[in-house]
Formats: structure tokens, C-alpha cells, sequence
């Protein structure tokens, strides 16, 4: 009998191990709980603004009036970048919605239907609006800075720019410059873009979220230049001026891992894992300094990679290609990934992970378009140059 | 103008987004005509829609939640549609909501249970909840081990396996232990000597009781061990090759005849626990073939035991009596020994068979 008792005890432990396994098996379902005290706050949302609620009152009753729309739209896209909360623009396309499969809205419901349409990776027809927004409004330099930076992740230089140019009759010289430096550095002229930025902004005095974007700007420069010190620099100054700037906080954590200070980027980023580019940065620094963190981190990752799968979403592809090739260790996917991604966009920073990716797998015919791509272009990258080497 | 072309430059220059898009979850679990499952809603999506932050002070308190429930309800109640075969409605009950914390936020779960006239055996869900506040909503339907994602108003579609229900799955284990020839010679060898017990000699038992307790160990070590390993490695805890798993359990049944001939080991229900062991790992093997539902991965094993469990009870209750009733004939001598042999033989060419072929 005294094995059956331990045959019962073995069945009790089987199953409480398999109760702890199976919720990662299964992604079972969270417990529910009641809160026991009726103030306890359950969530939080944008304080309640009168003005929006009233417009919105007056939209539902005339559904007509396009610039109440547009009025609530662009304050849910600003929403979403304050928040960094993607939702707000699904409420923004909803608040379009009347006017959002028009082939010819007016045109600033084309602006913002351009601007989400961007912000969901959907670059070719963002690209349509804003063609026919500029046709419209030529002088219109929202629109003209936006089809720059659609133009340029779809490797569409010269119509980048021709809204360069045109932007360039409308705003101050240091934002002509910093639109158009990335071009020039892009067409294999790095050095003379980075001075002439430099020389841009040291004859400013633009407001901080323009130096902040010029000193981003400047970094990626120098980066190309192979200076990553410099880059540095110009990114501390950019976290400086605005500490939540999430696209310098990610491009100084890639200068300190390029670095090989892989601790440092873990300390960088801490406390800034909600969002998504800084906490796949995260995940590789703890992962290639053995971290405490580390497997924590690569299983956050790992569940935002499969709830954005699970709605269908394919807009991390750049983040989850750089996840999987670093701390996943599987070359062949990432570079299915990469590719995938370089179909979508081509910065230079998706050129070099398609580039890491081939050389880790061990297949750089696989890069053939990267390689054609430079050549095209006359880039020099001093990154994509070591990874290649 | 230009301040405002600016911020959207930044917000282009790189998407950084520190919460996911607006998704609601529904999972379903079907049994026949009976439907449960829950609803979970962003609370900060239910907001939008329905007005929960009575005091506008951006803070969303469980009081609040609670007087809008019959608002909540009524909007679910208005949006979401579960009909069975043939478009036929199948009304739509809530219950009582909590709280849960997914990965971003505080959602309303929101219990739902739905009655069709007849067991379907396809679904439709119309979900029409929020798309009209937000245009990247969706709705994720979870049901049979599938994820359907609602984009818009409508209908999606799900075809239910047999699979679905637990009292399916308690099929599935009836239905496997009863087809599976291996496990039932197993336990057969290991009962057939029941009824012929040492005393000092080989003799016949005298006692029925003293005959069912020694089945009834016999059972038990078996069932507990197959559960052990069925339960792991169900879970993926321990996954083992599936030519070494059949080959062993073929083994086994050798094992267990050739006892009978040899009677080596008097203490069989350490036999039947040690070799049980074995079979957990097929029994497994069969469950994860069927597709295993994730979400209700523990009701399937459940439901599966059990029915893995009855089937070898059934198999039992009408053994014993026959065996108990014939134990001083020859016929029994003839089953025990002949049978045990034919056993052992068939059982071999498995094993050979399973390994090498």
C-alpha cells in the first residue's frame, strides 16, 4: 500500500507541475479578481476634456461636418504619440471613418488619413494621399516632411527629395537641413551632410523637439562616419533636452551595444521595457551581458511578438527580426524576418539587420538586395561595412 | 503649422509604442448545446464606449465599473451574436463581471454562457463591438482551439471537431483504451491471475473480496501511473520519442504475459505501476494527435482520464465475474496459460515491429 501512497503523491506533484507548466503552453487564462475596495482605481484614461466632448456631441449630431472630425482626429493622433498608445490612432481613423474610404476626402482628412495610414506601415497608400495631398496644397510642408520620410523608408530618393526642397521654401533653414542631410548621406556623401547639418543647427536656435530631431539626425551621421563616440555624444545631448525621447534613448543604446557595453544599454533602458524598440534592446544587452534580467526580458518579448501575431499584426517585423537573430540565436528565421521587413521598409538600419541576419545564417546571397541597394545608392555605412567584412 | 508638422515627423522618425493596439478577447468552450466562456474588454476601450468615468478625472474606479454594468451589458447584449447551425440564434446570457489583468491593462471579464437548441457543429460570432470608436479593434474569438480575429462587422466562422467538449475528450479516452489493444491485453494479463492466488501453493482464491481488492490495486497502480506520465507530458514537461514510447508499451505487454507464465513477480500492481508509467506517454501521444485545445488543455486531460479510466473500469466489471465464476475449470488453466502465451507472442512481433518497421 505504502506505493500507492506514493503513486498518489507522485500524481499530486505531476499535476501541480503541470498546472505551473501548462500556462505557458497554453497562454491560459489570467485569473479574474474583484477589488475589494470600490475607490480602488481599475484604470486610467485621458482626463475628460470638455471642449473634445462637446465637438464630438456636435459631430454626432451633424456627422457632416468634416472639420469637427479632423479637429478630434488630430487630437487622438497626438494622443497616441504622447502616450505612445497605437490606439488612439485606430479612434482618430474611426472619427475619419465617414470619410475614410473616399478617394477624394478633403484634403486635411487626407493629411491625417495619410499619417495613420504611415504609422500602420501601410507606406504605399499613405505615399497615394500624400501625392495627391501635394498636388492640392504644394506648400503644405506637414505633408511635404511626411512624404519625405515615407519616400525615404520606401528607398523613393528623388521624390524624398523633391519635398526636401520644397519644405525648404517654407521652414527655417535647419529643418531643410536635417531632411535633407540623411538624403545626401544616403547618395554616399556622409561627411559633407554632416557638416552642413552641423553647421545648420550651430546658426539656430530652433525650438527643442526640432534639435532634438536634428541632433538624432546628426548621430545617425556620424554613425555612417564610423564615429560612433560622436554619436554619442549627440545623442546625450538629444535625451537631455527631452528625456523621453524614445527614438534617441534606442539609436544611444545602439551606439553603447556596437560599443560592446552591453551593461550600460541594460542600465540606459531600465524602466522603459513598455516600449517596444527599447525593450528588444533590453532583452539583447541582458542577454549578451548574461543579466539577471535576461530570461525575463526575452520572455516579455516573446509574448508582445505573439499577441501582436495573435490579432494578425505584422508592424514589428524590424524589432522582432532583431530579437530573434540576437537572443533567440536563429539565423534562418530572422533572416526570413529580415527580409520580410526589408520588403516593407528600407532605412539603413533594416538594410544592416537583413545583412546580419545573411551573415549569421550563413547565406549572403540572401542580402542580394542589400547589396543592390548600396550599390545603387553609393551609401558608405561604416556599420554595414564591418558586418559585411 | 510647422509645430505641428514637426511632432508627426518625430512620431514617423520611429514608431516607439509602449501599449498594443485595442484587442477584446471572446473564449468559448463548447459542450453540445451548451456554451461558455467570457469576454474580457479593455476597460479603458469600454470607456470610450459606454462612459465609465462618471467624474471625468481620468481615473476609471471599480465603482464606477460597477454602476455602469447595465450599460456594459446592454452594449455587449447589443453587438455580439452567437447563433448555431444554420444561422439558427442561440440566446446570450451574462454573468456577473471581474476583473483581469492582461498584459496591458485592467480588462472587463465579462462571464458569457450560451444555450443553442441543438448541439452546432459550426459557429457563427458577430462581434460588433467598438469598431465604430476604434478602426484598428479587434475582436480575437478563441473557440476550439482556434483564434478567429473579428476586423469588422461580420460573422466568423468556426467549425467544431468533435474535439471540443470535455465529455468529448471522455469519449476520446473510452473509445482509445477500448481500441487500443495493447493497453487492454496489459491490464488483462495483469488480472487473469486474480482469481488463482498463492497460498503456499497455486490455488484457486476462495474469496471473491480478497479477488476484487487485489484487481481493484491492480487497477489503481495502473491508472495512477498512466496518469503521471500522461499528465507531463501532455504539459510538455517530458516528451519522449514516439517509436520508444509504442515499442515500450508492446514490451510491456510482453513483460506482463510472460509473467503470468513464469510467475517471477507475485506482487503485480508494482508491475502495473512501473510499466503503467509507460502507457501515459501513448495515451498522451493519442491526445496531443487530436489537437490538443490550448485554452482548455486541463479539462481535455481531465475529460480524457476519466474516460480512459471508465472504459478500462467497463472492461474489468465484466471480466472479473467471468474469470471468478471459472477459476476451478479448465478452461480458465487453458486461458490463463495458452492465453498468456498468444499474448506474449503477438506482443513481441509488435515490439519488433514498432522498433524496427
Amino acid at each position: 500500500m505504502r506505493v500507492f501512497a506514493l503513486g498518489a503523491v507522485g500524481l499530486a506533484g505531476a499535476l501541480t507541475i503541470a498546472s505551473f507548466a501548462a500556462p505557458n503552453r497554453a497562454a491560459a487564462a489570467a485569473k479574474t479578481y474583484v477589488p475589494r475596495d470600490a475607490s480602488a482605481v481599475v484604470a486610467r484614461v485621458p482626463a475628460r476634456d470638455p471642449r473634445e466632448v462637446a465637438e464630438r456631441a456636435a459631430l454626432s449630431a451633424s456627422p457632416d461636418r468634416v472639420e469637427l472630425a479632423v479637429e478630434l482626429a488630430h487630437a487622438d493622433i497626438q494622443r497616441a504619440r504622447s502616450l505612445q498608445d497605437p490606439r488612439y490612432l485606430g479612434r482618430a481613423q474611426a472619427t475619419l471613418g465617414r470619410w475614410w474610404k473616399l478617394a477624394e476626402p478633403p484634403p486635411d482628412v487626407l493629411l491625417l488619413r495619410a499619417t495613420i495610414e504611415q504609422s500602420l506601415h501601410d507606406f504605399g497608400a499613405a505615399r497615394t494621399d500624400l501625392d495627391h495631398l501635394i498636388a492640392l496644397r504644394p506648400d503644405d510642408a506637414q505633408a511635404q516632411l511626411t512624404r519625405a520620410v515615407v519616400a525615404t523608408v520606401t528607398a523613393d530618393y528623388p521624390a524624398a527629395r523633391a519635398s526636401c526642397a520644397a519644405i525648404a521654401r517654407t521652414t527655417p533653414p535647419v529643418v531643410a537641413a536635417a531632411c535633407q542631410a540623411p538624403l545626401d548621406a544616403l547618395a554616399g556623401h556622409a561627411d559633407e551632410a554632416y557638416r552642413s547639418l552641423a553647421a545648420a543647427l550651430a546658426g539656430s536656435r530652433p525650438d527643442p523637439a526640432v534639435r532634438g530631431w536634428a541632433l538624432s539626425t546628426l548621430a545617425e551621421l556620424a554613425i555612417q562616419r564610423g564615429d560612433e563616440a560622436t554619436a554619442a555624444d549627440h545623442l546625450n545631448e538629444a535625451l537631455e533636452l527631452d528625456p523621453d525621447d524614445a527614438y534617441a534613448r534606442a539609436a544611444l543604446a545602439d551606439v553603447m551595444l556596437e560599443r560592446g557595453d552591453a551593461p550600460g544599454v541594460s542600465a540606459l533602458l531600465a524602466g522603459y521595457e513598455q516600449i517596444d524598440n527599447l525593450l528588444v534592446r533590453r532583452a539583447i544587452a541582458e542577454h549578451r551581458a548574461h543579466g539577471p534580467e535576461a530570461a525575463a526580458l526575452a520572455q516579455r518579448m516573446h509574448e508582445r511578438i505573439a499577441a501582436a501575431a495573435e490579432r494578425g499584426d505584422r508592424v514589428h517585423m524590424r524589432e522582432e527580426a532583431m530579437f530573434v537573430l540576437a537572443v533567440d540565436g536563429d539565423a534562418r528565421r530572422a533572416l526570413a524576418l529580415a527580409l520580410a521587413n526589408w520588403n516593407v521598409q528600407k532605412e539603413l538600419a533594416d538594410a544592416r539587420l537583413l545583412a546580419a541576419a545573411a551573415v549569421a545564417a550563413g547565406d549572403r546571397g540572401a542580402a542580394a538586395p542589400v547589396v543592390e541597394w548600396a550599390a545603387r545608392t553609393g551609401v558608405h555605412d561604416a556599420r554595414l561595412e564591418r558586418i559585411w567584412k | 503649422m510647422i509645430k505641428r508638422a514637426l511632432i508627426l515627423i518625430a512620431a514617423l522618425a520611429g514608431p516607439a509604442w509602449a501599449h498594443k493596439p485595442s484587442d477584446a478577447h471572446l473564449a468559448l468552450a463548447v459542450d453540445g448545446d451548451r456554451i461558455t466562456g467570457r469576454l474580457d474588454i479593455a476597460v479603458r476601450d469600454l470607456d470610450a464606449a459606454v462612459g465609465l468615468d462618471a467624474d471625468g478625472d481620468g481615473s476609471i474606479t471599480w465603482r464606477e465599473l460597477q454602476e455602469a454594468a447595465p450599460r456594459i451589458a446592454m452594449y455587449v447584449q447589443d453587438r455580439l451574436a452567437i447563433a448555431g447551425d444554420g444561422d439558427a440564434s442561440c440566446p446570450l446570457e451574462l454573468g456577473d463581471a471581474s476583473l483581469v489583468d492582461l498584459s496591458d491593462g485592467a480588462y472587463w471579464a465579462l462571464p458569457v454562457s450560451v444555450r443553442c437548441a441543438a448541439a452546432p457543429h459550426q459557429l457563427a460570432v458577430t462581434y460588433r463591438l467598438l469598431f465604430d470608436i476604434d478602426a484598428q479593434h479587434r475582436g480575437l474569438v478563441h473557440v476550439a482551439g482556434q483564434t478567429l480575429i473579428v476586423r469588422d462587422a461580420q460573422p466568423v466562422h468556426a467549425t467544431l471537431g468533435e474535439s471540443t467538449s470535455i465529455a468529448s475528450f471522455v469519449r476520446y479516452g473510452v473509445w482509445h483504451i477500448w481500441m487500443g489493444l495493447d493497453h487492454i491485453l496489459f491490464l488483462v494479463c495483469l488480472i487473469l491471475p486474480a482469481v488463482f492466488q498463492r497460498r503456499g501453493k497455486w490455488a484457486a482464491a476462495d474469496s471473491l473480496k480478497d479477488v476484487t481488492r487485489e484487481v481493484f490495486e491492480i487497477v489503481t497502480a495502473f491508472t495512477l501511473a498512466h496518469s503521471i506520465t500522461l499528465v507531463i507530458s501532455a504539459v510538455g514537461l517530458v516528451q519522449l520519442p514516439s517509436r520508444f514510447v509504442e515499442t515500450a508499451i508492446a514490451l510491456s505487454v510482453v513483460a506482463a504475459a510472460v509473467n503470468n507464465l513464469t510467475r517471477s513477480i507475485d506482487a503485480r500492481w508494482a508491475v502495473a505501476f512501473a510499466l503503467g508509467l509507460l502507457h501515459g506517454f501513448g495515451f498522451s501521444a493519442v491526445l496531443i494527435d487530436l489537437g490538443l485545445p490550448s485554452r482548455e488543455l486541463i479539462g481535455a486531460l481531465l475529460g480524457f482520464n476519466v474516460g480512459v479510466e471508465l472504459g478500462q473500469a467497463a472492461i474489468v466489471l465484466s471480466l472479473l465475474p467471468v474469470l471468478y465464476a471459472i477459476r476451478r475449470t479448465l478452461a480458465y488453466q487453458t486461458l490463463l496459460w495458452a492465453g498468456s502465451g498468444v499474448v506474449a507472442f503477438i506482443a513481441a512481433i509488435w515490439s519488433y515491429q514498432r522498433c524496427f518497421i
